[in-house]
């Protein structure tokens, strides 16, 4: 039962997961091809210098690709459902909703996880090629703000079109904005540190998100 | 036998507004029962509590002995439920929808569903969003019947279909009931296919259940009398024999539940003397209107 | 699982309106709090203080002066300005002026509290302390200390054996204990001479690593029993009279000799790490510690033999104490940063309002729930989780909870 909602899932995003994954590697690619065109112009070591020392991200452009992922695929998942209030097809089945919901949850939630593994395992490797470990760590951690930022857009976006009611959706919005610019706040290299498990912690537990709405939703 | 549906004291208000209140009825099971109502009786409101997207302002409804605000599982494999409109997911092929519905019903007759399929025109790898809503209609019927389910809920299944389809939608239901003793609990603003699927009539209105019996014997026992007047001033209301009195001019449909003989003793008394009285046979939407009036 | 999914986006919408609206308000509302700028006038022998706000030089007996005047009684730290407009004095204390001595003595250094709480760094330039060329050059490699230290080579990203290998050997052979805790130097060839890095080994010896002519130098510095450091700022003043400063944990301020490695404890008492900017100015005759806490400013002067002078204190009401900072602590249970400016990490500062007077708002809040609760006929004891937040989340709990409403009951 399980296994074929997450067939339905799948048959509603797996375009978008393997489009968006598809370009976050691209994006990836081409921050390393970038780099690689620094180092010729400019000297490796003046690179290096200006990233130990002067704060230069590089990679910079990814900084939004998680949330942009974790947006299109709450779209993908949600707005089919919220459309002519199909979702209602879902909780009808013989499964428990909030049950179903969560397992809905989970794969949106699994699908962008193994994308942001795909992405920080490629930073990770093709950073190796250029740097020490050191310096590969603090990209990786400078990095994973923004991949959390993913997970907790995914949910919120969730939440936000199951919502029935247009004003909440407005006020949801922006608590919900405003709680995701907490990832992005301006800072240098590997400062996120201390509020990473924190704000991690938070988007795991917003993933049961839905199931406030979808009770909304249920109880008319 | 048991009650497939029963509804107790079911009390439903938006913000200050009643929509249904102290509404009693159960639905017995192996019955082909129709909900009919005027626009604004409540007949949503009821498919929205039985089908848990509504929780009552009070009382409470319950499908094989379970509260509809939580029904588990495995009452709910029971339970085929058509959404009005026809809706499913669209984003889903045939091939696939057949696939997605057969994990969730251990019951679940593929044959069943082919055999409503086949008799459309389409690929098994036609999206649903690419079909007229007659064939997403179908589509819908055969989920349905695949499922095996005990009690079919249906709101409104005739909406937006064709005379083909709504008559194919009644014959398949019809026969699907009859053959395995199950219940139907449907609704359609068409009330001539009602006919012919039902067995068993529920017209309600706000606060009560006007009639609960077979179709038969409701149009039966409630009759109409056409007649015309000598005189178009006078005003017949004896709400003891009338249910319902529709004048133009001189010219009177009355309906009752009373015999031809008490309600011509009736005018006879108010010195009324009828021209061209006669019985008029109802069918069940004649029947509707005249006890719930045209306006 | 619902009542779960309301909690944690109430929790969320609380956690945002905690650092949201408490920084809209000091946006808002806030006041600025002009530190005054401290120096010691050896003319008056006395502190001199300019009021930005006022715009006003005083001393510490409260006589006023011009600007003029007030550059007058600082001429070691004005003199290009006074030298310039043709005021410079010949002498000061009967010393003469030149203004070769004047630019060799005048040192200036600044560390912030944010400055010691940051990532550190792992990658170093090791420069050739004696190239012989005029500008420091940048290497071609960069050091990690581990188990050993290691030279990469940035062009290709391997490790240059041989030069770790010598390097490794002989920091062993002075006692190093790999890894190292802390490395600490001036990490930029824009200073005028190369004088290496400390490193504080694993256990807590303090060692002075270059590289001359390609070979490494390293001297191990002995340090009293006990004395560990937080923090180590490498300076490179003119008149090369020490290599760094030193800050102990137990927040005592050093300095390492050049040369002969002599570390020396300032008189200077009063430094708080966790809350304290320290501006250190050197001029002709003295060392005048500026210490920056909110609501203070401590200024402690040292002759050229780093005995102490003369200090003066000051202080200023704190944020939270001023009027606007009051009606914050009345209204606001709690305020959340997630930024400081005392560090460089992006945490949760979680700052409770002092005084506790916003409980008296928060009971208020508690009675007009209860008011609403009655007014909407709601079952009371389905609602007493919303009333235990309200009460300790005041406003911010009182917008959450209606955010989400509560309906998840039978």
């Amino acid at each position: 039962m399980l296994l074929s909602v997450f067939y339905k899932e799948w048959l509603k995003t797996r375009w978008f997961v393997i489009l968006y994954t598809a370009m976050g590697i691209v994006a990836i690619g081409y921050i390393f091809m970038a780099l690689k065109h620094s180092f010729n112009f400019s000297g490796t070591r003046s690179i290096w210098s200006t990233i130990l020392f002067q704060g230069n991200q590089f990679y910079k452009i990814f900084k939004f690709i998680p949330l942009a992922g974790g947006i299109i695929v709450a779209i993908a998942q949600y707005l089919p459902e919220a459309n002519d209030k199909r979702i209602k097809l879902t909780f009808h089945l013989p499964l428990g909703e909030n049950k179903a919901l969560m397992v809905m949850q989970a794969f949106g939630a699994l699908s962008l996880l193994v994308a942001f593994f795909v992405f920080l395992g490629l930073i990770y490797f093709l950073g190796l090629i250029y740097f020490p470990v050191q310096m590969v760590w603090d990209i990786v951690l400078t990095v994973l703000p923004w991949s959390v930022s993913g997970l907790s857009a995914y949910s919120i976006v969730s939440f936000i079109i199951l919502e029935p009611r247009w004003p909440f959706r407005f006020l949801y919005s922006i608590v919900g904005g405003l709680f995701l610019s907490f990832h992005f706040v301006h800072a240098g290299t590997a400062c996120y540190g201390p509020a990473l498990s924190g704000l991690f912690l938070m988007s795991l537990l917003l993933i049961t998100a839905p199931l406030s709405s979808g009770y909304r939703f249920r109880k008319g | 036998m048991n009650n497939a549906i029963e509804c107790n004291n079911l009390t439903h208000y938006y913000g200050s507004k009643r929509i249904v209140e102290n509404l009693n009825f159960q639905v017995k099971e192996g019955t082909i029962l129709g909900l009919l109502g005027k626009n604004g009786t409540g007949k949503t409101t009821v498919f929205n509590i039985l089908n848990g997207f509504l929780r009552p302002t009070d009382g409470k409804c319950l499908i094989f002995g379970e509260d509809t605000q939580c029904l588990s599982p495995a009452t709910k494999s029971r339970i085929g439920f058509l959404i009005e409109g026809h809706v499913q997911y669209s984003f889903m092929n045939v091939k696939q929808i057949e696939k997605f519905y057969s994990g969730f019903y251990p019951k679940w007759k593929p044959g069943s569903f082919w055999e409503i399929v086949k008799k459309l025109d389409v690929s098994k790898n036609q999206k649903i969003s690419t079909m007229s809503w007659g064939q997403r209609s179908q589509v819908a019927l055969g989920i349905i019947l695949a499922q095996d389910p005990d009690l079919l809920i249906l709101d409104d299944f005739s909406m937006g279909l064709d005379p083909g389809y709504r008559r194919l939608f009644v014959d398949h239901l019809r026969e699907y009931a009859k053959s395995e003793n199950k219940t139907i609990f449907t609704t359609s603003h068409i009330i001539q296919d009602m006919e012919r699927l039902i067995d068993d009539v529920l017209i309600i209105d706000f606060n009560k259940v006007m009639v609960q019996s077979s179709v038969s014997d409701f149009l039966s026992n409630f009759k109409r009398f056409d007649f015309e007047l000598e005189n178009d001033d006078v005003e017949l209301d004896n709400e003891t024999l009338i249910v319902n009195i529709e004048k133009v001019r001189n010219k009177v449909e009355l309906y009752t539940y009373s015999s031809e003989r008490d309600i011509r003793n009736y005018l006879a008394e108010r010195s009324v003397t009828p021209i061209n009285f006669s019985q008029v046979t109802m069918n069940l939407e004649d029947a509707f209107i005249g006890l719930t009036r045209k306006y | 699982m619902e009542k779960l999914s309301r909690y944690t986006l109430m929790f969320i919408a609380i956690f945002v309106l905690s650092i949201v609206v408490p920084q809209l308000y000091w946006t808002a509302f806030e006041v600025p709090a002009k530190t005054p700028f401290v120096q010691y006038s050896c003319v008056n022998h006395d502190f001199l203080i300019y009021r930005p706000g006022e715009k006003k030089w005083q001393d510490t007996k409260g006589n006023e002066y011009t600007r003029d005047e007030y550059e007058q009684r600082l001429p070691l730290f004005f003199f290009k300005q006074l030298y310039t407009s043709g005021t410079l004095p010949d002498s000061v204390n009967n010393q003469p002026l030149d203004m070769r001595s004047l630019s060799r003595e005048k040192s200036f250094f600044r560390l912030k509290t944010a400055d010691i709480d940051a990532p550190k760094n792992n990658l170093f330039p090791m420069f050739e302390s004696r190239s012989g060329r005029a500008m420091l050059e940048w290497p071609d490699d960069f050091f990690r200390i581990t188990w050993r230290i290691e030279f990469i080579d940035a062009a290709t990203n391997k490790i240059l054996e041989e030069k770790s290998q010598m390097f490794s050997a002989a920091m062993f052979h002075n006692g190093f204990v790999f890894p190292a805790k802390n490395i600490w130097g001036i990490s930029s060839p824009k200073k005028s001479v190369d004088e290496g890095y400390f490193i504080v080994d694993s256990r807590d010896q303090l060692f002075h690593l270059k590289m001359v002519k390609g070979k490494p130098f390293v001297r191990k510095i002995d340090l009293p029993a006990g004395l560990k450091f937080r923090h180590i700022d490498c300076v490179d003043f003119k008149n090369r009279t020490f290599y760094a400063y030193l800050f102990s944990e137990k927040n005592e301020i050093y300095i390492l000799t050049q040369d002969d490695y002599k570390l020396m404890r300032w008189p200077v008492n009063g430094y708080n790490p966790e809350i304290t900017d320290i501006k250190i100015y050197g001029d002709l005759y003295n060392y005048t510690v500026i210490m920056e806490s909110p609501g203070e400013v401590k200024a402690v002067v040292l002759d050229k033999n780093y005995q102490y002078v003369d200090s003066y204190t000051e202080t200023w009401p704190v944020r939270e104490d001023t009027k606007v900072g009051k009606i914050f602590t009345s209204v606001f249970p709690a305020q959340i940063s997630l930024t400081s400016d005392t560090s460089k990490f992006v945490s949760f500062y979680f700052n409770l309002s002092g005084g506790f007077y916003w409980l008296v708002l928060n009971f208020f809040l508690v009675i007009l729930q209860l008011i609403w609760l009655y007014w909407k006929k709601k079952i009371f004891r389905n609602h007493v989780a919303d009333l235990v937040i309200v009460s300790v989340c005041g406003v911010f709990g009182m917008i959450a909870v209606h955010l989400f409403p509560n309906k998840f009951y039978k």
